[in-house]
């Protein structure tokens, strides 16, 4: 299995000395470390490695790296990895991805004697009809798809992700780019270097003797370089707006995501070989000769046996002599720049022979192709640049650049490895420049910072001059070749395209997928644009490149995922819970109790003796402040000035349209300080609405605000027993009800813990106080309240008691029996909206609704048949006409029967009026709207006691 | 118009004989009945309804770049009625009345496949409103109800239905007539159809004015010259409140991105539509192979459609929460397009202050799965003068009038 | 993420702040209907540089008045709105 490789030489990226077994279609083969994937299958003479999208046809190695579009395989669970990239691991098991029975055997070759039917856009032609049958064309056309197969297993972790702050970020590590690197670094820059392949060095890698010791210099110089973070095996993915740049850095099938802030980024990606279009091009044996050079230079793996070479550029020269040293035999040269010509290669599964010049024909099992350059700009477009077309060079190249981004190398220009050296060590100190200049400008802004960057006042660096060289303009022999490779797109599926009327470059792309495959037309793009043009008589200049989109290579799902996970927020109780039962219910951020065990006798324990329950959740908000009243007046729709210093008020807000959007109380805690609480959800929206105000609308109020939700553990104590069971345990307060009533508030000294604020509010509608706690004592006044009530029979209840107990007393709650349309009047608080204040948030919309009369109105609702409990959202119906819906349902443990809050038409609000609810099922049952929202204890007789 | 079937395609492929153009290009006339601004599937649909069901031909699409360049061709091509609202569900299910036959309608494979739209609910209140939605869109005549992880489990085999997720998945809203369907297909199945019929098809034009006097619309000012036309409907998305503001008329929009990307290719890991409103994420796998998200809109106002970064991350966060054995599969591409936003989530669409002025616009993340009804209740707007039933409740005045579609109710789960 | 340079706190993430929109005049309390709504919900829209309010809520919790391209995304201008007209 050793028979394609040769001698050890400078330069290789083998190890000889560690052989790494692993399998290829079930045969077991041996590489060695340092090997691709790929190049370890080809050293085993291997030439098939996978089959095409659409006819199915074998294919080889193309390019030999990252981008090589035939070298997508399987490895055990992981599909379409890039075989000419990923380095081979002990135990691998590869398969190619395509191919039935197998990858040399392919029956769905058959289909390649369709091919004059799959013309482009085929099946929009087709498969239409009759009707029953398309969903038997579509699952069978789903199993023509492409790609790997998801396997089982395949959690290779979500990596943490991390940020970096490079002043410099150079993208691509080939000579221009480590020069930069340098020359930022030198000038006094951080840098970060990526680079997409194992090891830095770009075309030197496999290049001349003497690029190999130049090469060797400039790693030295970069491991000396300290403030120069190297990433192998990155890529920048992508720059996003004010250089937010996103870098994957790989180990295997691992990535890493790293998000960086680069101040300047430098972009020296190089050039990527470009296919040639012609018969026959998709050979096994058809390659690039940058394929060539890696196969032999890098990894020691003779390409063929007998060579043609099309050149009409060094590459292809350097490729020649690579292979004559190799031991490849040279069938001939054919030198585009004097005049030769390639016809096609012809074969079944790889090249056999080549027609050349006319009609000579060569046999080989090698072809060669050296025609030209693709500037890969992705990231400079996605930096908003357009590259314009260079005719003398064949190739796109960088327009205007934004400041903050600079281009440097084969994406500039060409020139020998000292000029390449040269214009990206100059472009790396000018880089370094910017970034420095940027530091700040960034502290001159923010006037209280304390670090004061040096500037350097230096005046911009000039790169030396780095011109493209002239290239003859060489894309397509004949438009019977492939363009796309991935796609299975010929450049003649361009030509029937542009003549059924898909005559813009993104039409055609569209309608014959070319470029849109795995790649993402990194090889393909700009022979696309030259058929394209030449179809419709136009120019390569004037056709443009369609847009590159990031990511610039494909990042996994994990790397983008990283380590985080959702935030939990848990009560500084929930320890407590844990410990005793606890059923739980996701609520927003929060995890909550829902119940213990038996929610019904958590309701009639509460009813009957005394209950307590966690609403830690609840936001809390100190506000304090001469002005305070003012603001309260503004951002509730009731009065509020006259509250006195012990008092607590309920209060509804809305915005300026007049919806509803929270609701809670506030309590008047001493002369100019007061506690509002908000619903849990609204917590930090309430907070920066009132913020909004005061900053935005009346900044000369005095009015400090601090949200305090964290602060403060909050249990609600309810029942008739409640009072009885705070008397034990609270200092400083008197209890009793003729000084501290309902709607009263007090800080007073709970369980020993001082500083507690008590409210004596109901949403339960019992006799009930709410304890806010310092949240570190939160614990320690819990368990002595349940303590000491324990003789009283107390007993914690969840969320779900607590919709039962709120609901049996008609209290809504906000965003549940309210929607995003619902106005103060439609929930039933009108009357707590006072219009003859002289503004707040939302009184004309609620001046108006008042005026027109909301459209539905919140109602109790009892059905019929008392023991039906219709499911939350159930419509009420006349006929098939939806005039209201179910928005709260409840069986009441307290009363026996079911208890309901529903959204009507107004119309059919008033109380005694007949409803119909038509249940999911389909049945329908009649109902009556009652006179309160309140089912219990509508004298609200307990909740005052 | 040259017809397309299967023996079509292989008489052609016997003869090698290349198909006539779909559309045509035209010398631009100086004046049509009916001028459209935006070549996208509202637009077209709108010319092709125009000279289908109202014999109106005369009829220019102005399009600045190439047909189906904006929102049409940057979709992730869901089709859907289950919206909360009885105008909005029955609005949405002629609409997929109108796909589910627009293949035979257009000759012009669409692809539409309904293998099912599920939307997850990840806590009570999103329950809650699934039912809401299944309820209503059951007294409307579609075909929708609220399903439990089990089902889930077996409609999608690759979704976690366990509780290990952060938000586990309590049930879901089924919508079996849902699906996805090639969305460029549309827009050039129309163009070519309304070709046909006569409608001219301007490309690479685009308006840069709209004459208006004594309150009436007189033609448009394009960059390759003035058209007169006394009527004028502006099609666009993303740039709506522009071309509205050129005849005088203020949007109640705001123009936000909104991103989506696909990975590469697998064999088929999923069947139905996923959507989840909670993780701000849907997912669906197309015939290629190829999985597509989407999630909400971008957090702030813009009209670049470079994409970001953020977007890729927690889109991918999300639907491994979702789905955990798609980790090494490889985001391959993404990009943006551009959501008109109004304040109630309802489209825009009807008469405005300036007469013979009309919009189809505001449709947010929805609008094109609501390509074909309103295309077809534009045309026939235009054609009457007379507002049909189906979009009476999206009019303009009704911000002024402050009667809002209630659609924004449910607005967090979208799409 | 963008980049937002705030008066108090420096270089920050745009994801540290929340968009408030477009630069919006609250009419009198008495303004009729129609003013009223057009300030509830017409916008301007611009694709260029618009003025918009941004809360910095994961910093300095201060509302930032900041002039920002709306089609390049580019910022000119951040102030705190106590320093803006």
């Amino acid at each position: 299995m050793t028979s394609h490789r040769l001698p050890d030489a400078l330069g290789q990226v083998i190890d000889r000395s560690q052989e790494v077994s692993f399998s290829w279609n079930g045969v077991e083969l041996t590489g060695f470390r340092g090997d691709t994937i790929a190049s370890a299958i080809a050293a085993s003479g291997e030439r098939v490695f996978s089959r095409s999208f659409k006819y199915h046809r074998p294919r080889g190695i193309l390019t030999a790296d990252g981008l090589d579009p035939n070298l997508f395989v399987q490895v055990g669970g992981e599909p379409n990895v890039r075989a000419g990239h990923r380095l081979l691991e002990s135990g691998m098991a590869v398969q190619a991805q395509t191919g039935r029975p197998s990858v040399r055997f392919d029956v769905q070759a058959a289909t390649g004697l369709l091919a004059p039917y799959l013309t482009p856009g085929f099946y929009y032609k087709t498969f239409m009809g009759p009707r029953p049958l398309r969903r038997f064309y579509q699952r069978t056309l789903r199993r023509f798809g492409g790609g790997g197969t998801v396997g089982e297993g395949l959690d290779h972790g979500h990596p943490e992700k991390r940020y970096a702050h490079p002043d410099v970020l150079v993208a691509g590590g080939g000579p221009a780019g480590i020069a930069a690197a340098l020359g930022a670094a030198a000038a006094g820059a951080s840098v970060m270097l990526v680079d997409e392949n194992h090891q830095l060095g770009g075309h030197l890698r496999y290049g001349t003797p003497s690029d190999l010791e130049a090469l060797d210099e400039l790693r030295r110089a970069v491991v000396a370089a300290e403030e120069i973070e190297v990433i192998n095996d990155g890529v920048v993915a992508g720059r996003y707006d004010h250089n937010w740049v996103g870098v994957v850095a790989r180990s295997g099938a691992r990535e890493q995501l790293i998000k960086a802030r680069a101040k300047c980024l430098v972009v020296a990606a190089g050039k990527i070989e470009r296919p040639y279009v012609f018969a026959g091009n998709d050979l096994p044996g058809v390659m690039l000769s940058g394929a060539v050079s890696r196969l032999i230079r890098l990894y020691g793996v003779l390409p063929g046996q007998r060579a043609v070479i099309v050149t009409a550029n060094l590459a292809g020269d350097l490729a020649v002599s690579q292979l004559e040293e190799a031991g490849v035999e040279i069938a001939t040269v054919i030198d585009l720049r004097r005049g030769g010509q390639l016809v096609k290669a012809t074969g079944r599964s790889g090249v056999k022979a080549v027609e050349v010049d006319g009609r000579r024909t060569v046999a080989a099992d090698l072809l060669v192709t050296a025609v030209g350059w693709t500037t890969p700009t992705s990231l400079l477009n996605m930096a908003g640049d357009r590259p314009h077309y260079d005719a003398t060079a064949a190739r796109f190249i960088p327009g205007d650049l934004p400041d903050d981004v600079i281009a440097t190398g084969g994406l500039v220009g060409d020139g020998t490895t000292d000029e390449l050296v040269a214009h990206g060590e100059a472009s790396g100190a000018e880089a370094a420049r910017r970034a420095l200049r940027l530091r700040h400008d960034w502290a001159r802004a923010t006037p209280r910072a304390v670090v004061r960057p040096r500037v350097s006042a230096d005046a911009p660096i000039a790169a030396p001059p780095l011109q493209p060289a002239t290239h003859p303009e060489y894309f397509y022999g004949s438009t019977d070749g492939f363009v796309d490779y991935s796609e299975d797109v010929k450049g003649n599926d361009l030509a029937i395209a542009a003549a059924e009327g898909y005559d813009s470059i993104e039409l055609s792309k569209r309608y014959t997928t070319a470029t849109m495959g795995p790649i993402q037309g990194k090889l393909e793009v700009v022979n696309a644009v030259a058929i394209h043009a030449g179809l419709t008589g136009s120019t390569i200049a004037a056709t443009g490149t369609t847009t590159w989109r990031p990511p610039y290579a494909p990042v996994t799902l994990a790397a983008l995922a990283g380590a985080g996970e959702d935030p939990v927020r848990r009560s500084p109780l929930d320890d407590w819970h844990e410990a005793h039962g606890v059923a739980r219910i996701v609520a927003g951020q929060w995890l909550r109790p829902n119940h213990y065990g038996d929610p019904a006798a958590e309701v009639r324990n509460t009813r009957e003796r005394v209950g307590i329950i966690d609403v830690s959740p609840l936001g809390k908000i100190d506000i304090r402040g001469r002005d305070v009243p003012k603001l309260l007046e503004f951002v509730y729709t009731n009065r509020w000035s006259k509250l006195a210093v012990g008092a607590v008020r309920y209060g509804v807000m809305c915005g300026d349209d007049g919806i509803i959007f929270d609701d809670g109380v506030t309590a008047r805690l001493g002369d100019d300080r007061y506690y509002m609480t908000t619903t849990s959800g609204g917590a930090g929206r309430v907070w920066n609405w009132l913020d909004e105000w005061l900053q935005t609308a009346f900044p000369e109020w005095e009015v400090r605000v601090t949200a305090v939700s964290d602060g403060f553990a909050a249990m609600n104590v309810a029942g008739p027993d409640s009072r009885r069971l705070l008397e034990r345990v609270v200092e400083g307060a008197e209890l009793a009800a003729d000084s501290f009533g309902y709607m009263q508030a007090r800080v007073a000294t709970v369980a020993g813990v001082p500083g507690c604020i008590l409210l004596r509010i109901g949403f339960t509608g019992e006799l009930s106080y709410e304890v806010h706690a310092p949240a570190g004592y939160g614990l320690q006044v819990w368990e002595a309240l349940l303590e000491v009530g324990r003789d009283l029979g107390i007993a914690p209840f969840g969320l779900e008691a607590q919709r039962i107990m709120r609901l049996e007393k008609g209290h809504f709650i906000v965003g549940q029996d309210t929607d995003g349309l619902t106005r103060a009047h439609a929930a039933g608080v009108g009357w707590a909206v006072k219009l003859e204040k002289p503004d707040f948030a939302g009184k004309p919309e609620l001046m108006w609704e008042e005026a027109a009369g909301p459209e539905r109105t919140l109602v109790a609702l009892q059905p019929a048949d008392q023991q039906l409990v219709p499911p939350e959202a159930s419509q009420l119906v006349d006929g098939e006409r939806i005039v209201g819906r179910v928005t709260s349902s409840r069986m009441s443990p307290t009363l026996g029967r079911s208890v309901c809050l529903a959204q009507v038409d107004t119309a059919l609000s008033n109380g005694g009026a007949a409803l119909t609810i038509r249940l999911p099922d389909g049945t329908n049952h009649s109902a009556q709207v009652l006179d309160e929202h309140a089912h219990f204890d509508p004298q609200g007789e307990r909740l005052r006691g | 118009m040259a017809k397309y079937s299967a023996f079509s395609l292989f008489r052609r492929g016997l003869t090698g004989k290349h198909w006539p153009p779909a559309w045509r290009h035209h010398e631009m006339r100086p004046s049509y009945d009916v001028v459209i601004v935006g070549g996208g599937v509202h637009g077209l649909a709108t010319a092709y309804y125009l000279a289908r069901n109202h014999g109106i031909s005369n009829v220019a699409v102005i399009e600045k770049a190439y047909i189906g360049s904006g929102g049409s061709g940057r979709n992730t091509a869901i089709v859907r009625s289950n919206y909360l609202t009885p105008e909005g569900s029955r609005f949405y299910d002629r609409s997929v009345k109108l796909y589910e036959r627009l293949s035979d309608d257009l000759n012009f494979n669409v692809m539409f496949e309904q293998r099912g739209h599920m939307t997850l609910a990840h806590n009570d209140g999103s329950l809650r409103t699934m039912r809401w939605r299944a309820e209503v869109n059951k007294l409307q005549g579609i075909d929708s109800s609220v399903i439990d992880p089990a089902q889930i489990k077996e409609l999608a085999p690759a979704i976690d239905v366990s509780d290990r997720p952060r938000y586990p998945i309590l049930g879901a809203l089924w919508h079996p007539p849902g699906g996805i369907i090639r969305h460029d297909a549309v827009v050039w199945g129309y163009a070519r159809a309304a070709d046909a019929r006569g409608v001219h098809i301007h490309q690479a034009t685009e308006v840069t004015g709209i004459g208006v006097s004594g309150g009436r619309v007189t033609g448009v000012t394009t960059n390759r010259g003035e058209i007169a036309a006394p009527v004028v409907v502006n099609c666009t998305a993303g740039w709506s409140s522009l071309i509205s503001a050129m005849a005088g008329v203020r949007l109640p929009i705001t123009t936000r991105p909104l991103q989506a990307a696909v990975t590469e290719p697998v064999q088929p890991i999923l069947d139905p539509v996923i959507v989840s409103g909670t993780l701000h994420v849907y997912v669906s796998q197309t015939a290629r192979g190829e999985l597509v998200f989407g999630a909400s809109v971008d957090p702030f106002a813009s009209y670049a459609t470079r994409g970001s970064l953020g977007f890729a991350e927690g889109l991918a966060h999300h639907v491994l929460e979702l789905m955990p054995g798609l980790g090494q599969m490889r985001l391959l591409r993404q990009w943006a397009g551009l959501c008109d936003m109004t304040p109630d989530f309802g489209p825009i669409i009807g008469p405005t202050p300036v007469e013979g002025f009309f919009v189809d616009v505001g449709w947010g993340t929805y609008g094109f799965k609501a390509g074909p009804v309103a295309g077809e209740q534009t045309a026939q707007l235009v054609a009457t003068g007379k507002t049909p039933e189906l979009i009476a409740p999206f009019g303009l005045d009704r911000f002024a009038s402050d009667d809002l579609t209630a659609e924004k109710g449910a607005a967090a789960v979208g799409h | 993420m963008l980049l937002i340079v705030c008066p108090h706190c420096g270089p920050r993430n745009s994801d540290e702040f929340t968009f408030r929109g477009e630069l919006v005049t609250r009419p009198d309390v008495a303004a009729a209907a129609p003013e009223w709504r057009a300030y509830l919900y017409e916008k301007a829209n611009v694709a260029g540089w618009q003025e918009e309010t941004w809360f910095h809520v994961a910093g300095c919790r201060r509302f930032l008045r900041i002039e920002r391209h709306t089609v390049s995304n580019e910022i000119r201008q951040v102030r705190d709105v106590a320093d803006a007209p």
